[in-house]
């Protein structure tokens, strides 16, 4: 069912024929009041058609131009964005690489700095001194100490305050 | 719906150059382009009547159009599938922007309240001698009465009249039932009419 609308721009435009043509005109109250508003619209018509159609695009190639080159960079952007997406997925081994090696160069350079700290802390001579008391009724403030170099396998004797020698430590 | 090449290379290329398109052909694009670029542009500045705007929205439209048109499967022609994309581009800009008739933005059920349809468009003003009105105060008074149409209104009696569209492809083009066309038409000219009675009797 049209509405009372679509009958008048159907009517208006000639689109109405046959019995739906004359039961329309019929119910109109007004027909010659009617017919010269579909006069007038037939003449806006015209004048609509008179006055837009004459709107022309100046500089017509540079508007081609311009949108030749928005559609070339459309054309880079897929590349782009591939490229983007494949350095960023290569960017998660590389980091995992690169946090592997951190972690060897530290553990090397641990071990390096803590075997050169570790001989700084001992004495080189070192590794065992023997402090032996002698008979403290004899020699009451001797001390006999023991270095020894680990490296050139030379033991020193370093003797303190002995009044004299027992006759245990005697060389034999 | 003319365009800038003859009616027969149209027909028989159009297809052609859209299929050569959907394969991205851009001078098959270009072709395109240069047959509607001026429709396209004129319809543009019709519904917002800024000359810049225009130009950015047909270039956005035809850039949507490039990027769509695989999706074209022929079962419109060419004109009213990018006409379409032209519509919803303007219709879409035009109510961001709040483009406002009137200081009112149209809406056609509050049209319906406030228009008689069985009303005489009677004009408001004093008619003129359409002999003294020089051509750009009659353009003008045409964009100023084409403001207080809604968006939707602008559009389809700019496709009817200006284009020549059938309802159909009105209807189309703007995703909407024949019958919505037929009722935004008849208000357009309503409203159409009253502003520019003493303009179009003259001539």
């Amino acid at each position: 069912m049209k509405t009372f609308e679509e009958k008048w721009t159907a009517w208006v435009d000639g689109q109405l024929s046959g019995p739906e043509l004359s039961e329309f005109e019929a119910s109109l109250p007004d027909k010659a009041a009617a017919e010269a508003e579909k006069a007038g619209a037939l003449k806006l018509g015209e004048l609509l058609k008179g006055e837009l159609s004459a709107r022309t695009l100046t500089n017509e190639e540079f508007f081609s131009h311009q949108l030749r080159e928005s559609v070339a960079r459309l054309h880079e952007t897929p590349g782009r964005q591939a490229r983007e997406t494949r350095s960023m997925w290569w960017t998660i081994p590389r980091l995992l690489w690169t946090g592997a090696a951190s972690v060897a160069v530290f553990l090397v350079f641990t071990v390096l700095v803590m075997r050169e700290k570790n001989p700084a802390e001992e004495s080189q001579y070192l590794t065992q001194i023997l402090n032996a008391r002698v008979d403290p009724v004899v020699s009451p403030n001797a001390t006999v100490s023991i270095f020894e170099v680990k490296q050139d396998r030379v033991t020193v004797l370093w003797t303190e305050g002995l009044q004299s020698l027992p006759a245990d430590y005697a060389a034999k | 719906m003319q365009t800038e090449a003859t009616p027969a290379q149209a027909d028989v290329s159009e297809l052609d150059l859209v299929r050569r398109c959907q394969t991205g052909d851009t001078e098959a694009f270009d072709e395109l382009v240069t047959r509607y670029r001026t429709r396209v542009f004129s319809m543009i500045y019709n519904m917002v009547h800024s000359e810049q705007d225009a130009w950015d929205l047909a270039q956005d439209s035809f850039l949507k159009a490039w990027k769509s048109i695989k999706r074209f499967r022929g079962r419109s022609s060419f004109y009213t599938w990018i006409y379409r994309i032209v519509m919803n581009v303007t219709i879409d800009w035009l109510r961001k922007k709040h483009v406002k008739g009137a200081g009112t933005e149209f809406d056609d059920a509050i049209q319906l309240r406030e228009v008689d349809p069985a009303s005489k468009t009677v004009p408001k003003t004093e008619a003129l001698p359409y002999e003294t009105m020089e051509r750009g105060e009659i353009r003008v008074r045409i964009d100023q009465a084409i403001a207080q149409l809604s968006s939707e209104q602008r559009a389809v009696i700019l496709m009817k009249e200006i284009e020549g569209m059938q309802y159909h492809e009105i209807a189309e083009t703007l995703g909407c039932s024949i019958g919505t066309v037929m009722s935004r038409l008849f208000y357009a000219r309503k409203k159409l009419q009253t502003l520019l009675k003493d303009v179009y009797e003259n001539i």
